[in-house]
């Protein structure tokens, strides 16, 4: 089989019905080299183009056209490209500061961390400096986001940095997130934060920027 | 009801047709003979509202309810009053209660007292009420976009995103952009009989077009059949049929059409829209989403709905800087367009811009309640007699 015939085989094995063929070509199209993300493009697309020009013709019926598109839902998973990011390695802890219990800005962040690949470990709310360490130590992750909502709080972030530096963990990266530090960078430099997410993309480059520096999981 | 004077009549006649300032000098004519219609004080009160003046309209709205505790049009104005000028979450919840309670199968009365739970952070309370909104009316798309908001306050985009593409089918503006884009417009004809249709191809087209746009899409689809069976390279009619196809929730039947029609020809956009949509079902799909909405923005940039497609598909991909900008060319080409408004709160909730995005709910809660008509049902209603 080669490579340009290989969406024509697979539009035979969806109108015979046979989703044992069907998996049986992408396999030897992975084979060949082609790469999961760019399976659908090469494969399945071109195939399933040649289903709509045949119902269109008249060569297949609404029953076979029907029963086609069931065989190319059940290989469906085969050929897209995964939902989710591969595992970077790269394991980040995620908290909300103590006294402070505002949760949102911290979940959507940790979610879309999760999306990306990362290993987030997520501290809850109103924790403490020292739960910060101690699951660092734990983890051995490298970078932290501490997320605060109110001055007192976001202040109180030192206390953090402060805690880590006492137990010889300066190498972890601190970075804050939340209304304070966006408004007055300058008290994200006086807690000792190594720099300011502002909302989850920017978690998200933050933590790129980092796993790039350092070369790889941590 | 008692007799109305004329003055009120006229009014309504003004404010109906959009003239707000005689309207509301018609209103205090009528209420300097008579101070005592609750319907001239909740006119008035939308009025005033529809010109950004809260603690008139308050006032108005407050003195109707005074004056009749059933008065359903004037707790939509003060509602919508206290949720608009902000910082009034307790009054407002009790104002969705009372509408609730004077019209219970109100969808919109549970949607928007859902809203002003969440605003005062009762978000149990929030998602039962929108519960409540769906069990009334399960294709109610606001409760939706406020469940897909909530969903990525809890548990992030990747959740929350379905909720907003499903919300986004129920919405009218999704069909409304696939008729736009064949040259479809309700202007009241009814479709014709199929078996009335001329066998001619255009005349087969339009009709099947027409037959899809009252949903009947068996008969269109027979039609489509004949112009296929002549010319089974016909593009728009193939991409019609993928347009009846995704109706029925047949993705890949939509998906091989589409893409059958874009190997005969790559400027048909109806193929392109359905091609996306087809693409936007499919998780993993986001990138190729993302390349065929691009396309039909660039292709189609005056219309708001693919730049809201588009930044969907974006949201998928995680970026929100880049579905931003797309929500806000919607919102800009279109303001009413609730469907950019919540997709841009929830962006703007990414960015921990929290008021913001209370600001675009509260936007899009008050375009959607004009859209609906809503104030005017509540009225004339009330003024026949009903609460």
């Amino acid at each position: 089989m080669t490579a340009n015939d290989a969406p024509a085989r697979l539009y035979d094995a969806f109108v015979s019905q046979n989703p044992a063929d069907a998996i049986a070509v992408i396999q030897r199209v992975k084979a060949s080299g082609v790469a999961q993300a760019h399976l659908f493009d090469q494969l399945f697309a071109p195939a399933m183009s040649l289903l709509g020009g045949a119902w269109a013709r008249g060569e297949i019926d609404e029953y076979g056209f029907t029963q086609a598109a069931v065989v190319a839902e059940q290989i469906t998973s085969f050929v897209t490209p995964p939902t989710t990011a591969q595992d970077t390695g790269i394991t980040v802890l995620v908290g909300t500061m103590h006294h402070d219990l505002h949760s949102i800005d911290k979940d959507i962040a940790a979610a879309a961390l999760k999306e990306a690949g990362h290993r987030v470990i997520d501290l809850g709310t109103d924790v403490r400096p020292s739960e910060f360490l101690e699951r660092a130590e734990e983890t051995g992750a490298r970078i932290l986001i501490v997320f605060a909502q109110t001055m007192s709080t976001a202040r109180s972030v030192l206390r953090v940095r402060e805690m880590f530096s006492a137990g010889g963990r300066d190498d972890v990266v601190l970075f804050v997130a939340g209304g304070p530090f966006v408004a007055d960078v300058s008290l994200a430099r006086a807690v000792g934060a190594n720099g300011i997410a502002r909302g989850a993309e920017s978690a998200l480059k933050l933590v790129a920027r980092v796993a790039a520096k350092s070369g790889g999981a941590s | 009801m008692t007799g109305r004077d004329q003055e009120s009549l006229l009014a309504e006649g003004l404010a109906r047709q959009g003239n707000v300032a005689p309207a509301v000098e018609a209103c205090y004519s009528s209420l300097a003979r008579n101070d005592a219609d609750p319907l001239v004080h909740a006119l008035l009160a939308d009025l005033f509202l529809s010109g950004d003046f809260y603690d008139e309209a308050i006032a108005a709205a407050s003195r109707a309810i005074e004056l009749d505790p059933d008065c359903a049009p004037a707790y939509l104005a003060l509602g919508l009053a206290y949720d608009r000028r902000g910082g009034m979450w307790d009054q407002s919840i009790l104002v969705w209660h009372e509408l609730a309670e004077v019209v219970p199968d109100l969808v919109t009365a549970h949607v928007q007292l859902g809203e002003a739970f969440s605003a005062a952070a009762f978000d149990e309370e929030a998602i039962d009420a929108w519960r409540t909104a769906l069990t009334l009316d399960p294709t109610e798309p606001r409760a939706m976009y406020n469940l897909a908001v909530a969903a990525l306050k809890r548990e992030g985009m990747a959740t929350a995103l379905p909720g907003f593409r499903k919300a986004g089918e129920l919405d009218p503006s999704q069909d409304d952009f696939f008729f736009a884009l064949a040259g479809v417009y309700d202007d009241g004809t009814p479709a014709p009989d199929p078996a009335d249709v001329p066998p001619d191809r255009d005349s087969r087209l339009a009709a099947a077009l027409a037959l899809a746009f009252e949903e009947d899409f068996f008969s269109a689809g027979d039609l489509i059949r004949l112009i296929l069976s002549e010319d089974p390279d016909d593009a728009e009619a193939l991409a019609l049929a993928g347009y009846l196809y995704l109706k029925q929730e047949a993705v890949n039947e939509a998906m091989a059409v589409a893409l059958r029609v874009l190997a005969v020809s790559t400027k048909t956009p109806t193929a392109v829209y359905v091609l996306g949509a087809s693409f936007a079902k499919r998780p993993g799909l986001n990138r190729n989403a993302a390349r065929v909405f691009g396309a039909l923005a660039k292709a189609v940039p005056n219309n708001p709905i693919p730049h809201v497609l588009l930044a969907e598909s974006l949201l998928g991909l995680q970026r929100f800087g880049s579905a931003k900008a797309a929500y806000l060319r919607a919102v800009e080409l279109d303001p009413t367009c609730v469907r950019a408004r919540f997709g841009l709160a929830a962006v703007l909730l990414t960015e921990g811009e929290h008021a913001l995005a209370g600001h675009e709910i509260r936007r899009a809660a008050y375009h959607d309640t004009r859209r609906q008509g809503l104030f005017w049902r509540l009225y004339d209603t009330y003024a026949e007699g009903g609460s």
